[in-house]
């Protein structure tokens, strides 16, 4: 029976023609333009993220403690709301790593009198303090510190790169959302057209007793075909368009967003695009026929 | 197997109202052949309509194959026609579909299995005596051909009732001979037929019983 009105969804489609084939040209474009932003959101979320554990605020002090004092100094900023984690940076430590920056120039740091770095702390914030909120507030806690000369550091950047990408998704969602109810529009446009062609079948159906599920379902099933097609095709561009330009794009993305390589969808994510087509021909084949019944 | 009582129908065109139909009240037993015969808008198609629920009645009870039509609700009318063959006067087959494939179509549609479908569906081809046009489509068929492969297909699912309207309207009658043939068989096997025809000469001809409609009543049930 699934055959038969499968068998029936395609010779509905060739019927349809050129509309059915707009109908999958507008549903191609629709997820292509979708899956294209949601990738260059998932890549910037990805950058973002990574941003995110690499946030760090700088408590400068004003002496470097005693040996013995340092594990206390360190225990105290440990408990602290916002803290993930703490290191200490001695004096030296600091000049060594000075030292590494520079690379060959590094003599210049032996021709100082005096070392002129503070020692300081290194602290990781947990993931609620990377907002600028959370950010500030454990700034105010730090800098409260008796031994805190200076505090610096800020997660300002990574929320205002993070407000970008929600900026880039929120325009991917509505130009895919104008594409897609112009699809759905298309595809009850053909499938109108299908109903008109098939409407000796279906009285023909009807009159010998078939069930309204086995008359609905080719035309269901024909906005469905259209809808995976389209969503076949916006994949396979999309697979063409990323295994073109993300090698292009690695060197100049892993330089400025730190990102080694440009992901592309994850199993899931290729479900649901084919998916989404799939559901986006079904509402319009389902909308045709509900518009058409008496 | 069918049983109208005081069956009125009347179609309104805007403020006119139009009865089609009189308080047409009449019984066909099991395995009949029922001539219903009448001239043009006498109310034969209105009442066949009646009769596989393709309309309702303004008043009266409809009882067919032990349905009562009118208070049926609309999710059984799928599982009434089911029992009914329904033979029209243009044969509505479909143009793209060889006549084997338009026969097969209404047990395509039901679901049969699929083994089953091409025997029987050579079994109604063979019937009505066309099963080397089996391949053929409707546009290369005679109108004759074409009423027996529209009859193939009512008969497919071998059900107790058939419903002929005017099946030999647009026939010559050596055609219209062969359709009336090829029904007077199918009636022989224990279907229970209802022709409506306003060829006069045709229903004297069957010597069945026949009803006369006219101005939408019964005025004659004879035979």
């Amino acid at each position: 029976m699934l055959g038969f009105l499968v068998g029936e969804a395609l010779r509905d489609l060739r019927r349809a023609g050129r509309v059915a084939v707009s109908a999958v040209v507008l549903i191609t474009l629709s997820l292509a333009a979708l899956g294209g932003f949601w990738l260059v959101s998932s890549n910037l979320g990805h950058a973002v993220a990574k941003w995110r554990d690499r946030v760090r605020i700088v408590v400068y002090l004003k002496r470097e403690p005693p040996g013995g004092d340092v594990a206390a100094l360190l225990e105290r900023v440990r408990v602290m709301p916002g803290v993930a984690g703490v290191v200490f940076i001695g004096k030296a430590d600091a000049l060594r790593a000075l030292k590494q920056v520079l690379g060959k120039d590094a003599g210049v740091v032996d021709q100082l009198p005096v070392n002129p770095l503070p020692a300081s702390l290194e602290v990781t914030p947990s993931a609620a303090a990377v907002t600028p909120e959370g950010a500030r507030e454990l700034l105010a806690r730090l800098a409260v510190l008796p031994e805190a000369d200076d505090v610096a550091g800020s997660a300002d950047w990574v929320e205002r790169f993070s407000h970008w990408q929600r900026l880039l998704t929120t325009i991917g969602l509505g130009v895919g959302f104008v594409l897609a109810a112009a699809s759905i529009l298309t595809v009850t446009t053909a499938t109108t057209l299908i109903l008109h062609a098939r409407r000796h079948e279906t009285e023909i159906m009807r009159l010998v007793g078939a069930s309204e599920w086995t008359i609905r379902l080719p035309v269901l099933l024909q906005g469905m075909m259209q809808g995976l097609a389209g969503a076949i095709l916006a994949l396979g561009a999309l697979v063409v368009t990323h295994s073109v330009v993300a090698p292009r794009l690695e060197p100049l993305v892993s330089l400025t967003l730190g990102l080694s390589q440009l992901v592309f969808f994850t199993p899931v994510g290729v479900v649901a695009l084919l998916g989404a087509g799939t559901l986006l021909g079904g509402l319009g084949g389902w909308l045709a026929r509900a518009a058409r019944e008496p | 197997m069918i049983e109208l009582h005081r069956v009125s129908k009347v179609y309104s065109v805007g403020p006119v109202k139009v009865p089609a139909l009189r308080e047409v009240s009449f019984r066909i037993g099991k395995g009949e052949f029922v001539v219903l015969t009448g001239a043009s808008g006498a109310g034969k198609t209105t009442l066949l309509r009646l009769l596989y629920r393709d309309d309702l009645p303004s008043e009266g009870d409809v009882e067919v194959l032990g349905y009562g039509l009118v208070q049926m609700r609309r999710s059984q009318v799928a599982a009434f026609r089911r029992s009914i063959g329904v033979v029209f006067q243009d044969a509505k087959l479909l143009p793209v579909r060889t006549v084997y494939e338009n026969v097969a179509f209404v047990l395509r549609v039901l679901g049969t299995p699929r083994r089953d479908i091409t025997a029987r569906a050579f079994d109604a081809l063979r019937a009505v005596g066309l099963s080397a046009r089996a391949q053929a489509y409707p546009a290369q068929l005679s109108q004759g051909e074409a009423q027996r492969a529209a009859l193939a297909r009512a008969i497919v699912r071998r059900p107790p009732l058939l419903l002929a309207d005017e099946p030999t309207g647009n026939l010559d009658e050596a055609m219209a001979g062969e359709i009336v043939d090829v029904l007077k068989d199918i009636g022989a096997g224990g279907t229970t037929i209802v022709l409506a025809t306003h060829q006069a000469r045709l229903a004297v001809a069957l010597r069945r019983r026949t009803l006369t409609l006219e101005g939408g009543r019964i005025v004659k049930d004879e035979g």
